[in-house]
């Protein structure tokens, strides 16, 4: 990735402050997918990309380069994610009515219609390895190498995912789901 | 194209349009920048807080061997001037004899030698302790 470089440079020349201003741009919104994609749930997405970005900016002097600054990053957030789904799991009571209701409200996409709700339900109830492929992959349309080393995995493992994923959705919604593949 | 194909497209449409849009609340990265903003002062702050506590406590200390070296002078000025009273014909009769026996010039200087080195680790002395 060319912003790597760029962003690489400035932490090697000592200006960690303006590496961190390109930095938070250039991986947000991949931050964010890689922590909704686990945690299937905005606050709490929004609250470990803050935590990730706060690691970043406390970590990011220390940087030296001997991983890649992008694999870095995806540990940290994978890592995050897990954490703050783990500790989810210990406080939330699915017994308690208000957290089940908000459970079963937050699959919404913000941007999803009507007609999308059904679709955002299938892709809430996938596996969840297929679940991440599925909303990193179309997040913002990225080469399934990408999506490989933001979740961690090789890359013929993510399009094994992506495959089923399509297929499951695709007959889950009324297609022929072995010929979408 | 089969109408399988056109059901793969029509399917990954709709992924593109319901997840496309998948990002941060808006002002997200204004809050991040004001929290990092914090994050960065705050230590300088610290740093500032120990600085003066140091400071402080370095001025008490320093105040408190002011009076001890104060009152070390005076308790043995006073302990001196108790002696010098309590044996003074004694010490006017060694006076007469050693000044028949010691060059009155030889004996004005080494009291001076002794009093300016008592001076010298004196000042010696509180200067370590500013230091």
């Amino acid at each position: 990735m060319p912003a790597d470089d760029a962003i690489t440079e400035l932490i090697q020349a000592g200006r960690a402050e303006a590496a961190f201003e390109q930095l938070v741009p250039a991986y947000r919104r991949r931050v964010f997918g890689l922590a909704y994609s686990v945690l299937r749930d905005r606050g709490a997405a929004e609250d470990v990309v803050q935590e990730v970005f706060v690691k970043l900016w406390q970590a990011l002097p220390r940087y030296d380069g001997r991983a890649q600054l992008s694999t870095w990053i995806y540990a940290i957030t994978r890592n995050a994610a897990i954490s703050a789904m783990r500790k989810q799991r210990r406080s939330v009571s699915m017994s308690d009515p208000a957290v089940f209701e908000q459970v079963e409200n937050r699959g919404a996409a913000p941007e999803a219609g009507p007609d999308d709700a059904a679709l955002w339900q299938k892709v809430e109830a996938l596996p969840v390895k297929q679940r991440q492929a599925v909303i990193l992959y179309y997040q913002e349309d990225r080469p399934v190498e990408e999506v490989a080393v933001m979740m961690g995995l090789p890359v013929n493992t993510v399009k094994t995912h992506l495959h089923r994923a399509r297929a499951s959705l695709a007959a889950a919604l009324g297609g022929a789901g072995e010929e979408v593949a | 194209m089969t109408a399988g194909d056109t059901r793969r497209a029509d399917l990954e449409a709709r992924l593109r349009g319901l997840l496309g849009g998948l990002d941060t609340d808006a002002g997200f990265e204004s809050r991040l920048m004001q929290r990092v903003a914090t994050l960065a002062v705050a230590p300088r702050e610290d740093l500032r807080a120990q600085f003066e506590r140091r400071r402080e406590l370095r001025r008490r200390r320093l105040r408190r061997e002011v009076w001890m070296n104060g009152m070390t002078i005076l308790g043995l000025g006073a302990c001196a001037a108790g002696l010098l009273w309590r044996f003074a014909p004694d010490i006017q009769r060694l006076g007469a004899d050693s000044a028949s026996l010691v060059d009155p010039g030889l004996l004005a200087v080494g009291t001076l030698v002794a009093v300016g080195a008592a001076v010298w680790l004196l000042v010696k002395r509180a200067d370590t302790a500013r230091r």
